[in-house]
Parts: structure tokens; sequence; C-alpha cells
């Protein structure tokens, strides 16, 4: 992909997930509400920039999982960065500041976890990423990593089970 | 933990899940006895499988919520605004009320987040700005100021409307129909403010649309606004393939990267009628995948309003909107009505809003709608359009240029739709011809001639099998017929409508009433073969035939009475055209004052008093005309556009350049809100724009203006295309004017090289490239070349037109010239007299070329020593003196 492509790439995707995000405060029915129906979007939006078939219709939505992860994750850093000393007038302490204080860390702990999990097993860590950042489902996955769905399953639960152990390690 | 670990861990992991609970512990322990950490280990996982609650298993959505989601802006105060509280988010960025501190009014502050992000974000909120800085209407928010704050975030200060979504404001109020169409049309007329500008909106939904408490409608957000004309980033977006959008309010185009229009508003807005109508969406697109979702919106017909209204009557959650009542016929209306806005095929949508707005004001006064359902023939013809007739091919043949031509939108076949809906067989001939279409195979969408071609040629193997039905049989025949003819097929065309007319005739008798129509359609197909004789025998036969059964005012008879007059019109029989078009007309008006079929008789007649040379009638012929185009499709509909160009047409054949200048720039201005810079029928316009400069010497407009068209037409058809050949032809008459051969003959030559290559190089239009270029020898002096090719010129007109050809004679004259410049006095008078004996023959006694002909004469004659000849044509060179 050319770096304009890129760049489109990115502002879809991250203007997705603030859509994303703002569906939850503000239950409008006519936004989507979850992460399968955000990435389609943002692929609908970008089709014409692909070659077509279905292995750049997966290669795109991989793509746009790793986006979602890179602009959750930078906002999670800003977000801790505020916490420990950022613009200390603004902040109020509400519960729910605290609550994404929290949710903040877990994603920086996910993925940091991740990571990990790549030395030890690549192909669960981009499984991970392409169903949870990805909203890809298991049908998808398991084409896009060239595994049954049966194998899927089985590496989901391990992985997810030993990332979750990671993070009340970490927390 | 590495990679060989990992697997064991697991693999214990899941051995012990397949083992009953109260037994796995005794598992591991047995089977990880060499390991005690091992067993610590899986225990760990396998507790964690137990539970739920890490972040793993919260939604996304909630996540992004929480980490994304700044509870301040960036800044509380700056410049005069103070931030009071968050108004709203989407995509793009977030919208703050604020106060102004100065005078104390409140305003809403719309900041890019993130802007450092994106380069392209960016450019988008500069067009936004830029947008509504252009727009200036009570129903859109106005622009109030704009900047950046220190830290770069740009923000845009607007018009606070306090306010709440349509949908929301006709549930909370619930809303009468009437109420709602009123709402609706007003967010309808804001969209069509925008469009005067030239602005397409793009993401038009019922969130963008807010309702104040006194009930009046304001537009927002112009995020992902196109301007047409413009060259703007926004523009650049969507050729590399980002398209904002709201997929559940996205039209075909917008999913396929086809050209966005007006037309695209139009479809949204029909999105919108439809949930104020029905309370729900036409397409659920939630949790449906990519693919899933551009076949919905490309492909599925949605649910008729009236058949979602029912469902949504007893399925809807509460607080939603409620789908309005109506009576079954108020039903048909609407349905029809929403079904137009939302047309899959941008062209059978409503042409413009204001359109759109004259039948939600027909339907709330019990009047009948513009729109039509879709016929049966529109669903077979409807890849067929683009087959359009050419007329009011009004530049005359100067310097053997090629003709401009004029493209008009054959009227007649919609008159026909409504003519044959009504009758009995419809339904029958409808799903047989449906058939035709899907066939079998889901996959058959026919997308280009060749397809289309291919189940024609099933329909009329098909069509055989119908012996039992002789009328029905002849029907589908002759609608065959006529979209071969339609498709330049003439010799398909004959035979399909003379076994229609042969048919009709055998099992119904050669006196019944069917019989005329199908000698009305053969008459037609005979008069675009150019057998004009047969063509005006056998419409008067149908004449004849149809007064026996038919009251004059019948439409068959009008539509026999039009065909005649077009045949006269070809023949050049302009007063017998001019009569029968004239009785067809006032016939048809008593009908109403603007029907389909009204502009197409005029529309003939006005091109016939154009070739009689009576200006004056075609002017006003086009004046009525151009009125009734815009009664009928809306001021700004590319009917209208070509009435203009018509109009146009005339002024310049007049030598009234700059009033045909202003004409064609209304019409230029029309097909650019409606097609795009990149359209060829803006090309075409730019094209006879740019005639119209040229004639006023004004050299580099037209020259700059042609380049543009040039750029389209190549962008459009491919560099080697015929079409880019007329331009260069153009082009090369710019160059020529200015001085610059060199050019001239470039242009001139590349178009001869694309008339060889597409048409092979026996072809007359090969010819007139050549014969340009040996004008651009003659001025240079080099009658060397100059005469090869002006002979090899000649010998190609005379083989593929004929020796009595106006190009021919054209040719012969030039020919002469250059050998009188050479000296060769006895073959120049030759061809020179050859020239213009033709010439005087067919054209009219003022025509240049007879002037620069007759001074050839005169020269040559008295070079030759034959002085009583030179006193011929030097007598008739002042009596034509101008």
């Amino acid at each position: 992909m050319d770096k304009p492509t890129l760049d489109h790439l990115f502002s879809a995707t991250y203007e997705e997930l603030r859509r994303l995000a703002a569906s939850v405060s503000h239950r409008d029915p006519n936004r989507t509400l979850n992460p399968t129906a955000l990435v389609n979007e943002a692929y609908l939006k970008l089709a014409d920039s692909l070659p077509s078939g279905s292995t750049s219709r997966l290669h795109f939505k991989r793509i746009a999982a790793r986006a979602m992860r890179q602009v959750l994750v930078e906002a999670a850093r800003r977000r801790n960065a505020l916490k420990r000393g950022g613009d200390v007038a603004f902040v109020t302490l509400d519960d729910e500041l605290d609550v994404a204080a929290n949710t903040a860390q877990d994603l920086l702990d996910l993925d940091r976890a991740l990571d990990d999990l790549a030395k030890m097993h690549p192909r669960q860590a981009l499984m991970v990423e392409c169903r949870f950042f990805g909203g890809l489902d298991i049908a998808e996955t398991a084409e896009l990593l060239e595994v049954s769905e049966s194998t899927i399953l089985r590496d989901w639960r391990a992985a997810r089970a030993w990332l979750a152990r990671q993070l009340r390690r970490a927390g | 933990m590495d990679a060989v670990r990992w697997e064991r861990v697991q693999s214990l992991f899941h051995a012990a899940l397949d083992h009953p609970e109260t037994e796995r512990r005794a598992f591991l322990e047995a089977a990880c006895a060499d390991d005690p950490d091992i067993l610590l280990e899986v225990l760990e996982l396998l507790d964690e499988d137990a539970r739920v609650g890490s972040v793993l298993d919260r939604g996304l959505a909630t996540i992004a919520h929480e980490v994304l989601e700044l509870p301040e802006p960036a800044m509380r105060m700056f410049g005069p605004y103070r931030i009071l509280r968050l108004l709203g988010e989407g995509g793009m960025g977030v919208v703050y009320l604020a106060e102004r501190e100065d005078l104390g009014t409140r305003v809403a502050v719309k900041m890019l987040r993130d802007a450092a992000l994106s380069p392209a974000r960016r450019e988008r909120f500069a067009v936004e700005q830029r947008t509504l800085a252009q727009l200036n209407h009570p129903s859109i928010a106005r622009l109030y100021d704009a900047g950046t704050l220190p830290d770069g975030t740009p923000y845009i200060v607007m018009e606070y409307v306090e306010g709440e979504p349509l949908n929301a404001y006709c549930a909370r109020h619930s809303a009468t129909l009437p109420e709602r169409l009123r709402l609706f049309m007003a967010a309808c007329e804001a969209v069509q403010h925008a469009h005067r500008h030239a602005i397409i909106h793009r993401d038009i939904k019922p969130s963008n649309i807010l309702v104040t408490e006194g009930g009046s409608v304001k537009l927002l957000d112009f995020g992902v606004a196109k301007h047409l004309e413009r060259q703007d980033a926004s523009a650049d977006m969507t050729r590399t393939g980002l398209r904002p959008m709201t997929p559940a309010y996205a039209a075909p185009e917008q999913i396929t990267g086809d050209p966005i229009g007006t037309y695209t508003d139009v479809y949204a807005l029909g999105v919108v009628l439809y949930e104020l109508l029905t309370g729900r969406l036409p397409y659920d697109l939630s949790d449906r995948t990519p693919g899933q979702a551009e076949r919905e919106i490309l492909e599925r017909e949605p649910e008729r309003p009236s058949v979602a209204a029912r469902r949504s009557g007893s399925d809807r959650a509460s607080g939603s909107l409620a789908p309005v009542s109506a009576d079954p016929r108020a039903w048909a209306d609407l349905d029809v009505l929403c079904m137009t806005a939302m047309h899959k095929d941008p062209q059978r949508r409503y042409r413009t809003v204001d359109a759109l707005i004259r039948d939600v004001e027909r339907f709330l006064t019990n009047r009948p709608l513009e729109a039509r359902p879709d016929s049966w023939r529109y669903r077979m013809g409807k890849f067929l359009r683009r087959h359009q007739r050419p007329v009011a091919a009004a530049a005359v043949v100067l310097c053997a240029m090629i003709g401009l031509v004029v493209f008009y939108t054959v009227r007649l076949a919609a008159a026909r739709d409504a003519a044959v809906a009504e009758a009995a067989r419809a339904r029958r001939i409808q799903q047989f011809t449906l058939s035709l279409f899907e066939g079998g195979d889901p996959t058959v969408g026919p997308s280009d001639t060749t397809r289309v071609l291919t189940l024609l040629e099933r329909g009329v193997q098909e069509a055989h099998v119908l012996e039992n039905e002789p009328a029905m049989k002849a029907e589908v025949l002759e609608t065959l017929g006529e979209i071969f003819q339609k498709l330049g097929d003439f010799a398909r065309a004959e035979s399909l409508l003379v076994a229609a007319l042969d048919l009709r005739r055998e099992r119904l008798g050669a006196d019944h009433p069917d019989v005329v129509p199908s000698l009305i359609a053969l008459g037609a197909l005979r008069q675009e073969q150019a057998r004009y004789e047969e063509a005006e025998r056998l419409v008067r036969e149908a004449l004849v035939l149809g007064r026996r059964h038919y009251l004059s005012e019948h439409p068959i008879m009008i539509e026999a009475m039009v065909t005649l007059g077009s045949v006269l019109q070809a023949r050049g029989d302009f007063d017998g055209a001019t009569a029968v078009l004239q009785d067809a007309i006032r016939l048809e008006s008593a009908r109403g004052p603007a029907t389909p079929e009204l502009a197409s008789a005029l529309n003939i007649l006005a091109i016939t008093r154009h070739y009689a040379g009576d200006y004056e009638a075609a002017d006003s012929l086009n004046l009525r005309l151009l009125a009734m185009s815009r009664e009928l499709y809306g001021e700004r509909h590319p009917n209208v556009a070509d009435d203009l160009i018509n109009l146009g047409a005339s002024q310049f054949e007049r030598g009234r350049y700059s009033e045909a200048e202003e004409l064609f720039r209304q019409a230029l201005d029309i097909i650019l809100g409606f097609h795009g810079p990149d359209h060829h029928k803006t090309a075409s316009i730019l094209t006879i724009l740019g005639r119209a400069l040229v004639a006023q010497a004004r050299y580099d407009e037209a020259d700059d203006l042609l380049r543009r068209a040039l750029a389209v037409r190549e962008r459009v058809f491919g560099q080697d295309h015929p079409h880019v050949a007329s331009t260069l032809n153009e082009l090369a008459q710019v160059a020529g004017a200015r001085g610059d051969t060199e050019l001239e003959e470039a242009y001139y030559r590349r178009m001869s090289d694309i008339y060889e290559a597409a048409h092979g190089t026996r072809h007359y239009l090969v010819g007139i490239a050549k014969s340009n270029l040996a004008t651009v020898f003659m001025k240079r002096d080099q009658y060397e070349q100059a005469e090869a090719l002006l002979r090899e010129v000649v010998g190609l007109f005379i083989e593929t037109l004929s020796a009595d050809h106006m190009n021919t004679a054209i040719a012969r004259v030039k020919l002469g010239r250059v050998l009188a410049r050479r000296g060769q006095w006895a073959e120049a008078e030759v061809e020179s007299r050859a020239g213009y004996e033709i010439i005087k023959a067919q054209a009219d006694p003022s025509s240049n070329w007879l002037r620069f002909v007759r001074g050839d004469l005169v020269e040559a004659y008295e070079a030759l020593g034959r002085p009583e000849e030179a006193a011929r044509f030097r007598a008739e060179l002042v009596a034509t003196a101008p």
C-alpha cells in the first residue's frame, strides 16, 4: 500500500473508532455498535483503493485491526500521561474517569502481553489482534490464518486465558 | 516462556478441559509429575478460563469510548469564546457549545481532534470550512469564524442549533404525515441550496438534520461535502478511494466508486424519507459483512415503504419513530416517491432535489406525481440509454469540419412506456421480459451492450415460443426490434419489425388497429436507414389506416404525425414537415401544457425551422421547449441544457456569438452540476463553448476550454477514441488561428491517426483530417505536399461518400487552388469548376465556398485566356457580394 492510501486507511480507522466510542455514550440507534460493523464500514470506505477479492478484503481487515490497536494504545498512553501530571486543572475526579484510567492501563498491559505472546506463538497473537481489535469472526480468522475453525477456537481459548493471566499479574 | 514450553502448556490445558471439572486436578498432577511449575501454570490458565472480566471480555466499543474520550477540550477559553459543554462528536471532530463572551451569544465550536495525525483529515476540515463559508441559507447552520488553537487544533465557529434529529423530533411530537413531509421538504430545500452552489453534501442522514423546538430545520455537517467544480482535496480523496459516507444512507455509486453527483444526495434524501415514513431503514446493515452490505445496497430492492410500514407497526422498539398512517392509494404514491428518489440507477432518480420537492408538494395537494414506477420497457432498455439520437446538428460543414452533434434524448420512449403500461397485456409481457434478464443465472446483470445483445438474442428465440399468443408475440418482437434499432443494428431491427408487422396483418387482418403501431415503428426504422421514400409511404399508410379506427387526438395518431414530420424533415420537405408537426402540436397541447410527447414534437419542429433557415421560429419554439423542460424536469436537468444548446446553436448560426456563448455557459453550468467535470457530456459542451469563443477570436480562452475537453475525453474514452479526434480538430483550428502551424499540423496528424486506427484508412473521416492537414501545407506554401494529400482525399471522398458530396467538392476546390499556385492552370480549372458545380447544386448562394471558388475560377480563366468565362464568374462574385 502506498503512503496516501495508508494515510486514508489510518484516518478512516481512526474516525470509525471515534464514532464507535461516541456510540456508547449516545446510544444513537443509527450508529453501529460492534467492531465487526466498524471494520466493515472502514472497509467500504476504502474498498476501491484495494485490489478486489476476498483475500484483499481479509488483508485489509488485518491492517485495520493493527491500526485500531495502534490508535487505542496511543490514546491509552496519552491518557496515562495525563493522569500522571499532565494538565491537572482539567482532571475532575469522577468515577468514570477512574474507570477510564484503569482501562487505559489494561490496554497498555494487553499490548505488552500481546507482544510477548507473539514471541511464543506469532499466529495466536495475530489471531487475537484480528478478533479483538478487528472484529473478524471465526471463519474469517481461520481463512486469513489458513487454519481450521476448530484450531482457531482452541487457540483463542488458550490465548485468552494466558493473556488474562498476564493482565492480572500486571495489574 | 518459550514456544516449546507454551505448546506443552496448551496441550495440557486442552487435555484438562476434556476432563470433567472434578477430575482435572488429578489428571494434571499425574501428567505434570515431572514439572510442578507447569502444573501451576496450567492451573492458573484453567482458573482464568472460568472467569470473565478481563479487558478482552469487554466490548471494543466500551474500551474505545473510555480511552478515546477526552472529557475536556484542549482549551476552555480562546479568543472571545468560552467552552460551555460538549454537544456531540463524530469521526471528524468534536463539537462544543460555547459562549461568545463579548456578545453573550451562543455558538457551536467544532474542533478537529488529533489534527496532527493525518494531513487528509486536516484538508477535509479545511474544505468543510470553505464550504460553509459559501452557503447562506436559513436552513443551513452558518459559519461565523475559524482559526487554529495554539496547540495546532483547527476549529470552526458555527451557528448553534438547539434542536434534535429529524426522526427523533418526529417521534417525540408524533408528527403526522403532512408534518413529516413539510419538515422533509425544508431539509430538501437546504440541500438544493447547496447544489446551486455546486456543493454535494454526501452525508445526509437524520442526525445531520436538526429540528428546533420552533419547528425550523437546519442541515448540518458539511464535513465530507464535495465541491463539484473545485479541484480540492476531497476530489483527490475520492480518487484514492476514501469515500466518506454512512453506509445505511450511502448510494450505490458511493459503494462502487462511480462518479458522485447531486443525484447522490437525492438518494440519501430518499432514505431519510423512507425512514420518516416507515420508522425503519431500507436496509439493515448491522452485522453484515462488507460483501453482504455492498450486495444489499447494490442489488437488493428494499421493501416498499408501504410494506415496511406495516411490519414496523408490529415489531417497533418503544420510543422509536412510528410509521405514518395513510390510505392505500396514498401509500401507492408514497412508494413511488420514495423508490424514485432511492432508485439504484442515478439516471432514474429525481433529476434534481427540486423535482423531488415538487412531487412531495404534488402529493400533499393531491395532484398526480411526476415520477412513474419503472416500466418493463425501462427494465429492458435501461442499459441502452447511452444511445441517444443526434439531432440539431447545427454546425454547417465549414472547412469540412466535423459536425457539431448535439444529443437529444429520445423523449418519445417515455410516452410509449405509459401507453404500454396501460395495456392489458403489460403484466404478462413484463414477466416475459424480466425472465429474460433473470434467466436462472443470478449473476446476470447486463452491464454492457454485448451482454444485452446476448439477452436480446435469447429474447428473440423465446418469442417464437409464443405461437399461441400472436398479439403478445408481435408486441415482443416489436419491442426487441426497437431496441436493436437503438443499438444501431438495423438489419436485426428490420427482420423483427417486419416479422411483427406480418404477424399482425396475418393474424389480425390488414385493417386491424394494432397494425398501425407496427407501420409507424417500421417507418421510423426506414428513416434511420435513410430509406425516406419507403419511410414516408409506411407512415402515411399508418395514418390512413389509423383514421378509420382512432380519433385524431389519439396518442397513436399523434405519434404517427410526429414520425411523419420527422421523415419529411429528413427528406428536406420543410414545409410539409412544418404543417404536419403543427397539427400534432395543436392536438397534443389539448392533452396538457407540458407532456414529453409535446416536447418531442416541438423539438422536431424547431429543428425543421432551423434547417429551413427560419431562425426566429426555431428560437421561439426552443424557448417554449425550454420553459416546458424546466416545468417537466426542473431547472437544472440535462434536458434543459439540451434546449439551451439548441438555442445557442441558432444564435451561433446567425453570427451572434456572444449570445450563443452565454447560452452555452448556462448549459455547461447545469451539466457540470449534474454530471460533474469528468463527464463526456461536459466535454461536449466545453467543445461547443470553445467554438463560440473561437468565433469571437478569443483564442486563449478557447484553447483552455478545449484542452480541458480533450483531457476529459481522453480520460473517458481513451487516447485513441474518435471522440478525442473531434476535439483535436477544434484545437487545431485554434492553433491555426493563432498562427502556430506546427501545433496545428501535429493536431491534425494525431486526428488522422486516430481515425485510421478506429475506422481503417478508407474512411471519410480520415479524409477530413487529411483535407484539413492539406490546408496547413497550403498556408505554408508547401504546395507539393498539399497536392499529393488532396488528390488522395478527393479519391477517398468519391469512394466513401460520393462524387457529388459537399466534402468532395471542398477537397476539389482546395486542390484547384493548389494547382493554380503551382501554375497548372488547366488542371486547376477542371478541379475548381467541378467543385463549383457540386456546391452550387447544394449550398445556398451566399456560401463562403462559392465565393472562394468563384475567385479562383476568375483567376484561372484569365490565366488560360478565356475572358468570357472569367467575366461570368466576376459578375457572379459581384452579384453575391455580402
